[in-house]
Formats: C-alpha cells, structure tokens, sequence
C-alpha cells in the first residue's frame, strides 16, 4: 500500500513580492523516503519545510527536478493540515465520505475510522460543533480513511493544547501501526519528530539543505515518556541550535551589554 | 448548609424550550413587522380622511378593491402571468451570472474584461432596458426575458463574483490534494461556499425583476400586474393601483418568508451548530 516518494535534483524558486530577483529555496535537492518510513523535517520557519510538502502534494511544481511516487496507478495522498480544513457544511462523517468517494476506496472505512479516532458518536456533527482536537481527529480519519500511499503532515498537531496533541500523537501511532504509508512530517516539535519519525531531517540554509541526519532506531509503539527518546531529542535540539544565525545572536548579547551598562 | 434541590420535572423542560421559542418568535419576528403595517395603515387612514380626495383613498376603498380583485380571480391569474415573466428572465439571469460571476471570481483577466459591462449594467435604470426591448422584439415573453435579465445579471453577477473570492483558498488546496473531481468540487465546496451570496444575489434580482417587468408591462403588453396598473392608472382608480400593489407585496412576501427565508435556513443549517 505505501509507496517510495523521492525528490530528485529538485529547485524551487520564490519571487517574493517586490523583490528583483527570485529567493532559492531549494538547488538541486534530493531525497529518497522508503516505503512505510516516516520522515520528519525541522529546521528554521521558512528554511522550506512547507515547500517541500507541498511539492510532495502536488499543490506546487519544481523548477526543475522532479518529485516522484512510485507505485501502481496513481497512488493516493492524505494530508493532516496544520488547521483541519474541513468542510464545515457537511458533517464529521461526510467530510471523510466525500474524502473516499474521491479516493474511490471502500465507504465502510469512513465509519471505521471514525470509531478508530474515538468519534463514533459525532459521526453527524457538523465541524463547527466539535472542539478543535475533534476536529483535527476527523481530519486524521479522513486522512487515514482514503488508504494513502502518502501521508503528509503540515505541523499537524501545533495548533492545539499540549495535552491533545499528546493523544493525537499517540493516535497517529496508531492509525500507523494499522496501515503504514510513507510519511512526511514538518514539524517546530522537536519531540514529535523524535516520537514519530523513522528519521528525522535537520533543515538548514537557504537554499536548503540536510544538515544531519538522525535516525530514530526506537522500537514501536513508542512512549513519549521513553527515556531514549530523551537522547534523541537533545540531538535534534544540538543539530538546530548550530543552525541559528550567529548575527542576532551577537546583536541579542549587544543589546544586553548596553542594557547592563545604562 | 445549602440544600441544592433538583428540577422537580425534567421532562417538561423541552415543552417549555418550545414554548419560550415560540413566545421569542411572536415577541421578535412577527409583532414588530405587524405594528409598522399597522401603523402605517393608520397613518393612512388619519391622511386619507383629511385630504378628502379621490387620489387618495382611505384603507377601507383599498381593501375592498383588494377583495374586488382576490374575490374574481384576477389578481391570482395577473400576479401568475407577472412570476412567470419574472421566473424565466430570472433563470437567463441566474445562469449567465453563475457562468460571468465564477470565471470572474477566479480569473482577473476576465474580470477586468467585464468590468464594463458590469458597470454599465449596475448603472442602466431598468426604464432604458424595458423601453429598448419593447422597441427591439415587441410584444412577447422574449421582451420581458431579456429586459429582465439585463436589469438583474448584473447585480447578481457581482453578488457571484464576490462569492467566489471569499472562498477559502486552504480549502480549495485540500480538495486538490485529496483529488476532488471537477463536479465534486462543485457541489461540496464552491456552490456551499457562495451559497449565502447566491441568497443575496437572488433577493436583490427579484426585487429588481419586480421593478423591470411591471414597466415592460406598462410599456409592451397586455396583460400582467404592471398592465392592471396601467389601466387602473388611466382609469384614475388609485384604489385600484394600491390594491395590486399591495396583492404583489403580499406575493413578494410570501416567496420571501415562506420560500427564500426557509430554504436559507436548511441550506446553512451548518451555521447553527456554532451556537449550540
């Protein structure tokens, strides 16, 4: 069911406006995710984590390079939004239905994966309705309900209190642990990444590019209180920190000397 | 010590939410709309008695020619021929608009491009066009079509267009990552969203169709609301006139509040669910 997605030799340029020559986020970028491996991205707002999602998703073209998923037909892509785009007039069940009918897979999956979120009961509640985490499961069903090849995540889970994102975290383990498609996880959470992910990707430049790479060999499912986890993330957190601009630095420690001298 | 005591009967609380929203909807909806007929009925009456013309007749004469026109059928088989007019113009309308105002909404090119033909549109009275298409087709139902659609398109085809850019591109991106079909995308995602701007573009064409038609009528044919005013104008039966007027505003409201009103309110029961 899931299927290798791969980045070859990809550019991808931004002409921002009012700007004269065009911002390189990514030159001549390559990356390779195995079938079933979940990958996540982090590294500085606007290094290109996004960017790299959306050309996953089809919702932007390289400039050159390419992006390929292999695998029979034309494999299917669920996404889990930052916020849950759901389509507030239809209710919980039919915003997964309508998901499917596109998909064209198997309609008991729409129920199933309702109770598989633990919203069975609000099957016919309209989003508006339902409290943010409720809504950001039913995006997950819908996600998982279509039997993607592909999943992405868009920093999935940032937008809520820490404790749902603690059970939605837990959840999407889950829903893995059942159906396993390659996954793309952009994440400011360096301890999502280090929950969730195969391998996590620190981002660094523009344009960018790997600065390291750090493979998570903890065995599934995972607990977030695992102490190993611990380690991994520290590293996660070295790797970003040596991506920092040394300049605001400086400028920060200027500041605080004149500061300290008035 | 605080005895808290539990509601005796818990079963007579859904009776007595009814209740209270019936009494909320009489108090809210229904007697402030009543009072201003009234009082202006009165207003009428108190003018009516102390001018003492016959241009100016009292509620009494408008109501007897009411029934005079009710009683025979005529206003029934008048304010019919006038809806159907209003109803086909409307349609040509509609569909020109939703097929103007879409491509509009999405593209700029072809929005700059329509620019004035819109303006144009929004500034023409519906005089000029209903005086035009008497001169160019005559008398006939392609007259009171076309003068009807011109003088609505427009407004509607704006009212379209605006609903079209409001629609949330983040939910546009997510039908395309999920691969919506063309014809899904229609139906689940851009006719909800514009849905509330197609409610009130349809309004404010109907009420321009109503101010089109009767002026073809008066103008190019025979019979229809517009032609009884007409006549009764001629015949100096103001009675008469305000008698129609009054029979096509009792219509008009009705296909507000019974129709237009009601379907708004299943279409975006959605909404709802934000308060609960």
């Amino acid at each position: 069911m899931s299927a290798p997605l791969n980045f070859f030799h990809v550019r991808k340029s931004y002409r921002r406006p009012g700007a004269l020559v065009p911002e390189v986020v990514f030159e001549d970028f390559s990356l390779q995710l195995a079938p079933g491996e979940l990958v996540a991205l982090v590294g500085r707002s606007g290094i290109g984590k996004t960017t790299l999602l959306h050309l996953a998703a089809g919702l932007d073209t390289p400039d050159r390079g390419a992006v390929r998923i292999d695998g029979q037909g034309k494999p299917r892509i669920g996404m889990v939004f930052q916020q849950p785009r759901l389509l507030d007039w239809l209710s919980a069940a039919d915003n997964i239905r309508v998901a499917i009918d596109a998909a064209g897979t198997d309609q008991r999956r729409g129920s199933e994966m309702l109770a598989a979120v633990g919203l069975a009961d609000y099957a016919h509640a309209y989003p508006l309705a339902l409290s943010g985490g409720q809504r950001q499961r039913v995006a997950l069903a819908r996600a998982f309900a279509i039997e993607p090849a592909i999943v992405l995540l868009a920093e999935p889970f940032s937008a809520l209190d820490e404790l749902t994102a603690r059970r939605l975290r837990l959840l999407l383990q889950e829903l893995r642990q059942a159906q396993a498609p390659t996954g793309l996880l952009v994440t400011h959470s360096t301890l999502e990444a280090a929950f969730l992910a195969d391998r996590v990707l620190v981002l660094d430049g523009p344009p960018a590019r790997i600065l390291e790479t750090i493979e998570i060999d903890l065995a599934r499912p995972r607990s977030p209180e695992d102490p190993a986890l611990f380690a991994f993330h520290r590293r996660i957190i070295a790797a970003l920190k040596s991506t920092e601009p040394a300049e605001p630095l400086a400028l920060l420690e200027k500041k605080r000397d004149l500061h300290a001298v008035g | 010590m605080t005895v808290l005591q539990e509601p005796a009967t818990t079963g007579a609380r859904p009776a007595q939410r009814r209740f209270d929203g019936a009494r909320s909807l009489v108090a809210g909806a229904i007697v402030p709309p009543l009072l201003f007929c009234l009082l202006l009925a009165l207003g009428w009456e108190i003018m009516a008695r102390r001018l003492h013309s016959p241009l100016v007749p009292t509620v009494g004469d408008v109501v007897a020619a009411l029934s005079r026109i009710v009683g025979s059928g005529d206003a029934f088989i008048q304010i019919g021929i006038t809806l159907e007019r209003i109803a086909f113009g409307f349609t040509v309308a509609f569909v020109v608009a939703i097929a103007v105002g879409t491509a509009s909404g999405r593209n700029k090119t072809i929005r700059a491009f329509f620019e004035p033909a819109l303006l144009l549109g929004l500034t023409v009275p519906g005089l000029i066009w209903a005086l035009l298409c008497v001169i160019w087709f005559g008398i006939g139902l392609r007259t009171s079509t076309t003068a009807i659609a011109l003088g609505t398109a427009p407004a509607l085809i704006v009212s379209i267009m605006h609903g079209i850019r409001s629609i949330d591109t983040d939910v546009i991106e997510m039908a395309h990552v999920f691969r919506f079909s063309p014809l899904a995308r229609l139906r689940y995602v851009w006719l909800p969203a514009i849905l509330p701007f197609l409610l009130s573009g349809a309004r404010l064409g109907f009420s321009h169709a109503w101010k089109v038609i009767v002026l073809v009528e008066i103008f190019g044919l025979s019979d229809g609301v517009g032609y009884q005013l007409n006549a009764d104008f001629s015949a100096q039966d103001v009675a008469s006139m305000l008698a129609w007027t009054v029979a096509f505003g009792i219509t008009m409201a009705v296909i507000e509040y019974g129709l237009l009103q009601n379907l708004e309110r299943y279409l975006t029961r959605w909404r709802k669910a934000a308060k609960v």
